[in-house]
């Protein structure tokens, strides 16, 4: 028996398998560059390299950005959130409903309020009663779409207070696009919060082995319900960051940012098992979906082109930055 | 014995059977022979060379040396698929059926008759099932689904399975162990009409009452050989034990403690959980170390489970230095000062794909923080001082903990806890699955501890084991602690031999005839 062990253990940790395991976990990094370099070259002459454009590659991919933070933790702790989209849509309604009503810091607080509540649902759902985070928030999905429809009468719904769209979207400081402070803001909180606090380490050791987490004396239910509302709050941001924006409230906004964001989490090295996560890692994802959806319409492709050239990519880069197991 | 003789008579001949892993041997020279509508019982103790034996038999592994003959024929090809066409049935425990699926649909999953297109025939597939479980006795709807039924009913779905696949030799491992009283003697009863149909059993349990119940013959494995192979009928429960135990040189050696059994640390009132423990007492003072003996099933790890809060406690009470505590829930425990190694450190005790260092300091990253950040260079200190203190072999603490031996992990599990500094360590089964030399590491790391003032309940399957750490053994059966067993007990059965491992093979016989008495 002791001997059986043995073979199974004595693996070597020999330099080669090494770098082979290690190098997936930068591949994403290493893409991210090569891809710029290509459209570099490719689209010269189309502006890409224009500052304009890349900032806007930069306004298009803060939601996605947000959200991909959170969705890090989520993932991480082995769980899924597939209503994030929607519940952006919904916020984006609600806030702009709340500003017309009772001003921006109404707004603010109806948004994030709303947030909170489809968090706390998704997360006593998934962990009170036991059923599982997928269909949870894939229910969740309908239902936040839906309300949000209900409630805006399907129209969108104009935000005229200048203070609100300046801060959560259109502004400026500068040349730097305000979205891109957000998106800075929330990396920031979200790589320090998985790698330098309590609750990081216990995100990761929930979803790397849920049982070994409850023997260790972790609330694993409690971690799991703090996730979703994160996960949900951040969607809330993301969805006050597009009415801010678009200086309306729309229950079409963020419609089919979920598969983007479990992308941009996946291709930076997130593992769709848990147990695994990488903050930074996420938002290069996000900037690399943005990078690749900006060249392919500069290279001209159409909206049905545009859809399968980024599956394939997406395809090809999860393969290659595939988990470790 | 005339073995071309024995050959077309027996229903399993096995000659002169070697194999060793990786250069260890695990058999050195084992024979074996089963007859046909025989119950035969094979025995030896943990690490023996019995699942080894089964495992030759089932095709799963080829042996080195020797030849195994299965009704008269030679297994020439040592796959699964080879012995099962020669009629060997492996029933396993937890199971090969299909939870989802029907009893007939378990039956004939892969084999399902079709009707004339090539679609499934279920109903074709209900009268076989029906026909044949009436054939082989068993009271049982074959249109129920496997997740609705009992322990025992899924056993007998399994082996009905096996029958249906001609099977003429079926291995049962522990089968009882998941089962009611009430369940055995349907089992057993049914045991006995399937021998009269000339179909042959290898029966392993660890419970000897049970054995001299049902088996005929019975063969002990000991050290890679069979050391004995009697009828029931002319043997006793003391020479069957006498020959597990054997004199073997083990890593565990008894040394008595100068134990100063302090105040009360533990004390269990009654507890009782569904469906063990049964109204358990016990108590654990400082500095000392209890054992916990019994056989699989008797409520050891359940009763563990419940002081750490895994398992609700229905009713009883549990005090920690004389105060009652609440525990619901794990989280609850370690507050209260209890830490517990768990079973299966595989699952329960690590997060494999996480470093030594991350595995260490998890239960107290709260302890090791401030506002809620991880103080890493805390950390840092503590994880090197036990990777130093408990001589952790790890290339670096970064390493997954997957990458180390069984050893090294058992002693990262044991660092997470020590770490935590608890009023009572419990551990379950320390050291299974651990190389000799962790063995005896592990045993003076629990003892050190102990000596420090602190209470410890040892949970062991391996009476070794349970001598070389416990001041006292309680014993536990039906969910009971049924026994206990004081340090001048454990001496007394060793008085008259001054031989150290003559004296620790004494004991063991003694502790394992006490385990066995509980159970009768």
């Amino acid at each position: 028996m002791n001997a059986k062990s043995e073979v199974i253990n004595g693996r070597s940790d020999n330099f080669v398998s090494r770098l082979k395991e290690e190098w997936r976990q930068y591949v994403i990094y290493l893409g991210f560059v090569v891809i710029f370099i290509f459209f570099s070259l490719t689209l010269s002459d189309k502006g890409f390299l224009d500052p304009n454009n890349l900032l806007n590659i930069v306004r298009q991919t803060t939601m996605i950005a947000v959200m991909a933070v959170a969705m890090t933790f989520v993932l991480s702790s082995g769980e899924i959130d597939l209503a994030i989209g929607a519940v952006a849509g919904l916020v984006s309604v609600t806030t702009a409903m709340s500003i017309a009503r009772f001003g921006m810091f109404g707004g603010i607080i109806g948004g994030l309020l709303t947030g909170v509540v489809v968090g706390l649902v998704n997360g006593l759902l998934t962990t009170r009663v036991g059923i599982p985070s997928f269909l949870v928030t894939l229910a969740m999905m309908g239902i936040a779409r839906g309300t949000a429809m209900w409630v805006s009468n399907t129209a969108a719904i104009p935000i005229l207070d200048k203070t609100y769209y300046f801060t959560f979207g259109s502004g400026n400081i500068g040349p730097v696009p305000i979205l891109l402070i957000w998106a800075l803001v929330v990396a920031v909180i979200g790589h320090i919060a998985l790698r330098k606090t309590t609750f990081g380490r216990k995100v990761l050791a929930t979803g790397g082995s849920e049982t070994a987490a409850r023997f260790t004396g972790i609330k694993t239910h409690d971690i799991k319900l703090q996730v979703l509302i994160i996960s949900s709050v951040a969607a809330a941001i993301a969805g006050m960051l597009y009415a801010g924006r678009l200086r309306s409230g729309r229950f079409q906004l963020g419609e089919g940012d979920e598969l983007s964001v479990i992308a941009a989490a996946v291709l930076g090295g997130t593992s769709l098992f848990g147990g695994f996560g990488s903050v930074v890692g996420s938002i290069v994802g996000a900037l690399m979906i943005g990078l690749i959806n900006n060249g392919l319409i500069l290279m001209g492709l159409e909206f049905s082109q545009q859809l399968i050239a980024r599956g394939v990519i997406i395809i090809l880069a999860v393969m290659v930055a595939r988990s470790r197991r | 014995m005339s073995q071309s003789e024995q050959q077309t008579d027996d229903a399993v001949v096995m000659i002169g059977i070697a194999k060793s892993f990786g250069g260890v041997a695990a058999l050195e020279h084992v024979d074996f022979s089963v007859r046909k509508g025989e119950i035969h019982a094979l025995l030896g103790g943990n690490g023996a060379g019995k699942s080894t034996v089964l495992k030759m038999l089932s095709g799963v592994h080829k042996p080195d040396k020797g030849e195994i003959w299965i009704n008269g024929v030679k297994l020439e090809e040592h796959t699964p698929e080879a012995a099962r066409r020669l009629g060997i049935a492996m029933i396993f425990q937890e199971m090969s059926l299909i939870p989802s699926l029907t009893v007939a649909q378990n039956i004939f999953l892969t084999r399902e008759p079709k009707g004339a297109i090539g679609m499934l025939d279920d109903r074709t597939a209900l009268k076989e099932a029906r026909i044949l479980l009436e054939k082989i006795g068993v009271n049982l709807d074959p249109r129920r689904r496997v997740d609705n039924l009992s322990s025992g009913q899924r056993q007998l779905t399994e082996i009905a399975k096996a029958l249906s696949q001609q099977a003429s030799v079926l291995i049962m491992d522990e089968p009882t162990s998941t089962l009611s009283s009430a369940e055995i003697d349907h089992m057993f009863a049914f045991l006995e009409r399937l021998k009269k149909s000339h179909a042959s059993i290898i029966y392993v349990s660890h419970r000897m009452e049970e054995i001299r119940r049902i088996a005929d013959r019975v063969t002990v494995i000991r050290n890679g050989r069979n050391v004995m192979t009697k009828a029931v009928a002319e043997t006793t429960l003391e020479a069957i034990v006498e020959e597990i135990v054997g004199r073997r040189v083990g890593a565990f050696d008894r040394k008595a403690r100068a134990t100063k059994a302090g105040e009360e640390v533990l004390r269990c009132v009654s507890v009782t959980a569904k469906p063990r423990p049964v109204e358990a007492n016990l108590t654990v003072r400082a500095g000392e170390i209890v054992g916990i003996a019994g056989l699989m099933g008797s409520g050891r790890t359940s009763l563990a489970k419940s002081i750490f809060g895994l398992q609700p406690i229905a009713s009883g009470e549990i005090r920690l230095k004389e105060k009652v505590v609440k525990i619901s829930a794990p989280p609850d425990a370690v507050e209260a000062g209890i830490a517990m190694i768990p079973e299966d450190r595989l699952t329960q005790g690590l997060v494999l794909q996480h470093s030594v260092a991350d595995n260490m300091t998890l239960p107290v990253i709260d302890r090791n923080s401030r506002f809620g950040f991880v103080q890493e260079a805390k950390e840092k200190t503590l994880v090197a001082a036990y990777i130093k203190q408990l001589r952790v072999k790890t290339a670096s603490p970064q390493k997954p903990v997957r990458t180390l031996s069984g050893g090294n992990a058992q002693k990262v599990v044991l660092a997470k806890w020590l770490a935590t500094d608890p009023l009572l360590l419990i551990l379950d089964e320390p050291t299974a699955g651990v190389d000799i030399g962790s063995k005896t590491e592990i045993v003076e790391i629990v003892r050190g501890f102990a000596d420090r003032g602190r209470g410890v309940l040892v949970i062991s399957s391996e009476p070794a084991e349970l001598l070389a750490l416990s001041d006292r053994i309680l014993v536990m059966a039906g969910g009971r602690v049924v026994r206990e067993i004081s340090s001048e007990e454990i001496e007394s059965w060793a008085e008259h031999s001054t031989d150290a491992a003559h004296r620790i093979s004494l004991m063991e016989t003694g502790l394992q005839v006490a385990i066995q008495e509980a159970n009768s």
